[in-house]
């Protein structure tokens, strides 16, 4: 038993999940806390157990049977998404919700689940080829359609999560480095373009040195280079031709400094809280910059702030090791599974979890653009704490079965 | 194996990337929580950065000639920031805001729900004395400044308050309904254009960032100012209103209850909308003290009523009209289908009355003298159902939809109408009688009239009443035309022909009921109407429109509890009239016999 138990779980990852599940709603207890725990609190707290059932299911879960239903889960749960855009309801601005009762659920979160798991069953089939382009559109369009249905709610964070959850698992999945390029120096150069002109040139610097690198056919280089040029071009004469308020409203995103209401205030308070914080922290339900809410809304986007205030560096560090552990050890996991599908849903969940980590801490450092984005396992959202327990679930669940075929 | 093997290889470049990101995260929090901690932690100990709101300049609403009607005038509010607000000072503090202790500490309780460290508005609108001793007292009372915020101003002689409608602050429960937008001690519309409009007369918010030292005083704006919002004043109306014939029209009824409605033929725009008695908007554009809400609320006249689109009182007989319309239309009479009156009618046992003794009367002679034993035969002959067809048609019995929100759709009768309230079999068609002349079961407002009024006056055209003309923009910088919307009756030429010359006949030829509405050198049509008050005087009616051959103005007039619509309501359509086409009241400089009634022609309008 005590063999089978050591041989099977993977005891590190479970308990620094709990542990992060655990500081989340400490938090998120400290963030609402108004003379007594608060309705958030509780709630979330419903959430966490129903989320610890979930994980253990889904970690048990044959592993054959996971490949079986992972096609008829995904189209149920675009279905869902399709559902939402015209039955859900509508909350800050976005239609992404269904609600039952005081509880609602959003689909687009346990659409990243049934999606890692599509892509990852395609992409195991000896048969695809990344090479061809047939195979490599349907992957894409795996992603893409609920890109597509979650751009219209509209929900960019969660959106811009699914594309970089895609770019890693189609480079794990053998995609070559051209094909990589192709892929990704056209959107950097969207996004330098914009910041301004010589950010641009770096983009396009850097994507020469790394065709010098990578002694990269010359055809293939030019094709690349020029189209990388055309689309940082375009972004720019299309900026130019923007009404001044949609030019502000990409200003706003990309220097949210500029805009005190909105993000830009909370960035400057949350760089307050985190930096008063110092090494110790001003500790549990102390922290001045979370109990008299100057954050608006801290337990959700915001929630990293109120252990890096409380707890300062101590809490602020433990956090990011545990995540770092999670994620160096999944890869690792995944570098080692002998079959192709749980090394590819691995990888699939380390992705999705690397880019919220990125996102959220960089934003909430004031280090990153300000994009809706909540940090798993911690950030306040029943739907968001459930889908992250359960690509925990399947990141065991792939340990378990790390030596199946 | 293979698999394995380049796995391991693309295993580093993934080790590499997120070891980068953790190494980034690791320096910015050493940079943050060491070495910048001090600074932090200083900023956080005093809450170094607010977030203050600035007022937007709300909308300018502009009359049809472009004279400035609704204006913005600076004012100051005196704030409270809480977490600073020190008790021992409330005496103080409420001496000088002459307020009541129990307000002040409400009003700071509220605000620190939302934000201690945002100031919180106390008093509204104070006086340079009171502003003068905050300046002076500003040592001793902490976290106690003032606050610029525009108040409305309305430059000219006319109040338009049920029209323009007031502002005030926003309420816990508005509050909780509208979200994002409002805070605690904004200002939104409440009633008329400043409600059906506030979207686009509020503006946005701007806000700035501010600096404060751990004394709690202002040191400057954070960044230089770069980071603060500025505010976008809320956007401009211009009004289909004529200003002044607003301001005739409520002159001519300052001493009166009633109602002026005049609305364009040419596209439903309201000229003027009065209602009296009212109020002064400039009380209400903000923080109203209770004794003035106290008093417009208990005042018998009721100020707050809009009597122009919420009375509802029978039209009299300004509705034969509508009769005489339906019934030609179906082809029921002819123009020369005659009545001998006799001075009174009776149907089973009861006698309904007449004015006057007519004599033999064709429909047009019918409307022009508005004689009642013509209608009430012909209400029976036409019936129910025709009538309340018609009544329909011409937007009775339902909203009008206008843009200032509040009216009341009144009451048109039909036979259900009737079956619901006595019950099936047990109303006999004496009880219709009266509707042939506007009496009875039947209740209309100023506004629907005077819609009424316009589609007599356009033949049909039957606009969708509406003040606001453009809506200016201030960001975009678009200029939004509202566009009329339009429902046609149709009608027979000949039927319109025959209502319309009844109609200039009962104002221009004798005998007629609406002499008084007459303006020198310019044909006015119109009807007079009584309508009967079983509590006291009967309420004056008179609807018209001018000039008769090329329509430019549809009018109407209710003088509540003063007696026959021709000689009380008719005249004021006249001077209104006179106004709008005139550009000013010409009757008195011309050398021309005056409009004014001798003693026995006055006696003889008996509606
Ligand atoms: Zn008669």
């Amino acid at each position: 038993m005590q063999n089978w138990f050591s041989e099977n779980i993977n005891l590190g990852i479970l308990i620094s999940t709990l542990l992060l599940v655990l500081i989340g709603l400490g938090s998120i207890y400290s963030a609402t806390y108004d003379a007594g725990a608060s309705d958030f609190f509780n709630r979330q707290l419903i959430w966490a157990g129903i989320g610890l059932v979930a994980m253990l299911i889904v970690m048990f879960i044959p592993f054959r049977t996971l490949q079986l239903i992972s096609y008829p889960l995904y189209i149920f749960s675009i279905l869902l998404l399709i559902g939402v855009l015209i039955f859900g309801k509508t909350v800050a601005g976005s239609k992404s919700w269904f609600g039952f009762g005081s509880f609602g659920l959003q689909p687009s979160e346990f659409v990243k689940v049934t999606c890692v798991l599509a892509l990852a069953t395609y992409l195991s089939d000896k048969k695809i080829n990344l090479s061809r382009f047939k195979n490599l559109l349907v992957a894409v369009s795996i992603v893409l359609i609920p890109i597509a249905l979650i751009i219209r709610q509209p929900d960019v964070g969660t959106a811009i999560i699914y594309v970089l959850m895609l770019i890693p698992v189609l480079y794990w999945a053998g995609a070559s480095l051209t094909l990589m390029l192709i892929i990704i120096s056209p959107a950097a150069a969207a996004v330098a373009a914009l910041f301004g002109i010589t950010p641009f040139l770096i983009v396009l610097g850097t994507l020469l040195i790394t065709f010098f690198v990578l002694k990269e056919n010359k055809l293939i280089s030019a094709i690349i280079f020029s189209i990388t040029v055309l689309v940082g071009v375009s972004v720019q004469f299309i900026y130019g031709k923007l009404a001044p308020y949609q030019q502000k409203r990409i200003d706003t995103f990309l220097n949210p400094e500029a805009d005190p209401l909105g993000s830009g205030y909370n960035v400057i308070q949350s760089k307050v809280a985190i930096g008063s914080g110092g090494v110790f922290g001003k500790g549990f339900l102390e922290g001045s910059q979370t109990q008299l809410n100057f954050i608006p809304a801290q337990w959700t986007d915001f929630i990293y702030c109120v252990p890096a205030e409380e707890f300062g560096f101590v809490g602020s560090i433990l956090i990011l090791i545990l995540f770092a552990y999670i994620l160096f050890r999944s890869i690792n996991v995944a570098s080692t599974a002998k079959s192709r599908f749980a090394s590819l849903v691995t990888m699939g969940v380390v992705s999705i979890f690397s880019a919220h980590i990125l996102i959220n801490i960089g934003m909430v450092m004031g280090i990153m653009p300000v994009i809706g984005v909540p940090l798993p396992l911690l950030s306040y959202g029943g739907s968001f704490l459930l889908s992250s327990m359960l690509m925990v679930g399947l990141l065991l669940n792939m340990y378990i079965n790390r030596k199946e075929y | 194996m293979t698999d394995n093997f380049t796995y391991h290889s693309r295993k580093n470049v993934f080790y590499v990337i997120l070891g980068i990101v953790f190494i980034v995260f690791f320096v910015r929090l050493i940079q943050l929580q060491f070495l910048y901690s001090e600074k932090y932690g200083k900023m956080s100990a005093e809450n170094a950065i607010r977030n203050v709101a600035v007022a937007p300049l709300r909308g300018y609403m502009y009359d049809r000639n472009g004279i400035l009607v609704v204006d913005n005038r600076p004012a100051y509010n005196v704030t409270v920031t809480p977490v600073e607000f020190e008790n021992k000072n409330l005496e103080l503090l409420t001496e000088i805001l002459k307020m009541e202790k129990e307000e002040v500490l409400e009003r700071i309780e509220k605000g620190k729900k939302y934000n201690r460290f945002s100031p919180v508005k106390i008093k509204r609108d104070v006086d340079f004395q009171t502003l003068s001793f905050v300046e002076e007292y500003s040592g001793q009372l902490k976290g106690i400044e003032y606050q610029f915020e525009p108040k409305r101003y309305y430059p000219t002689k006319a109040h338009g308050s049920h029209l323009v409608g007031y502002i005030k602050e926003i309420t816990e429960s508005q509050l909780q309904k509208l979200g994002d937008f409002y805070r605690q001690g904004d200002i939104i519309g409440a009633s008329g254009l400043e409600a059906g409009y506030e979207k686009y007369l509020r503006g946005k918010k701007g806000f700035e960032l501010i600096t404060v030292d751990a004394e709690g005083k202002i040191i400057g704006n954070f960044n230089d100012g770069k980071s603060d919002i500025q505010p976008v004043e809320g956007d401009d109306l211009e009004l289909t209103l004529d200003i002044k014939v607003q301001a005739l029209a409520e002159s001519l009824l300052s001493d009166k209850r009633g109602a002026v409605v005049a609305i364009d033929p040419t596209d439903g725009g309201i000229i003027a909308l009065v209602s009296k008695p009212d109020f002064n908007p400039e009380l209400l554009s903000g923080v109203t003290p209770f004794s003035v809400w106290q008093q417009l609320n208990t005042d018998p006249a009721k100020p707050l009523f809009n009597r122009a689109t919420l009375t509802k009182y029978p039209p009299g007989s300004t509705f034969k009209m509508l009769l005489a319309l339906a019934a030609l239309q179906e082809g029921i009479i002819d123009e020369n289908w005659r009545v001998n009156c006799r001075g009174s009618f009776t149907f089973g046992n009861k006698v309904f009355k007449d004015m006057h003794v007519h004599g033999s009367t064709n429909v047009v002679e019918a409307i022009q003298r508005s004689c009642n034993v013509f209608f009430y035969q012909l209400m029976l002959k036409t019936g129910l159902p025709t009538w309340t067809k018609y009544g329909k048609q011409f937007g009775f019995g339902a909203p009008t939809g206008i843009d200032i929100l509040e009216e009341n759709s009144g009451l048109l009768p039909s036979e259900e109408y009737y079956n619901r309230r006595y019950g099936k079999g047990r109303w006999t068609q004496g009880y219709l009688v009266s509707l042939g002349i506007g009496q009875g079961e039947l209740g209309v407002s100023p506004l629907q009239l005077a819609a009424y009024a316009m589609a007599l006056a356009n033949e049909g055209k039957y606009y969708k009443p509406h003040v606001v003309d453009k809506i200016k923009e201030k960001e975009s910088k678009k200029i939004i035309k509202v566009e009329p919307v339009m429902r046609q009756i149709n009608l027979k030429n000949e039927v319109w022909n025959a209502v319309r010359e009844g109609l200039y006949r009962a104002v221009n030829v004798a005998g007629g009921t609406g002499a008084a509405a007459r303006v020198p050198g310019i044909n006015v049509a119109g009807k007079t109407g009584t309508a009967q008050n079983p509590h006291g005087k009967d309420h004056a009616w008179f609807i018209g429109f001018a000039p008769y051959e090329n329509p430019k103005i549809a009018i109407c007039v209710l003088v509540e509890n003063v007696g026959y619509g021709g000689v009380f309501a008719a005249p004021i359509a006249g001077l209104c009239i006179e106004q709008f086409l005139y550009g000013e009241i010409i009757r008195n400089k011309l050398n021309q016999p005056k409009i004014i009634l001798t003693k026995t022609e006055a006696e003889q309008i008996r509606d």
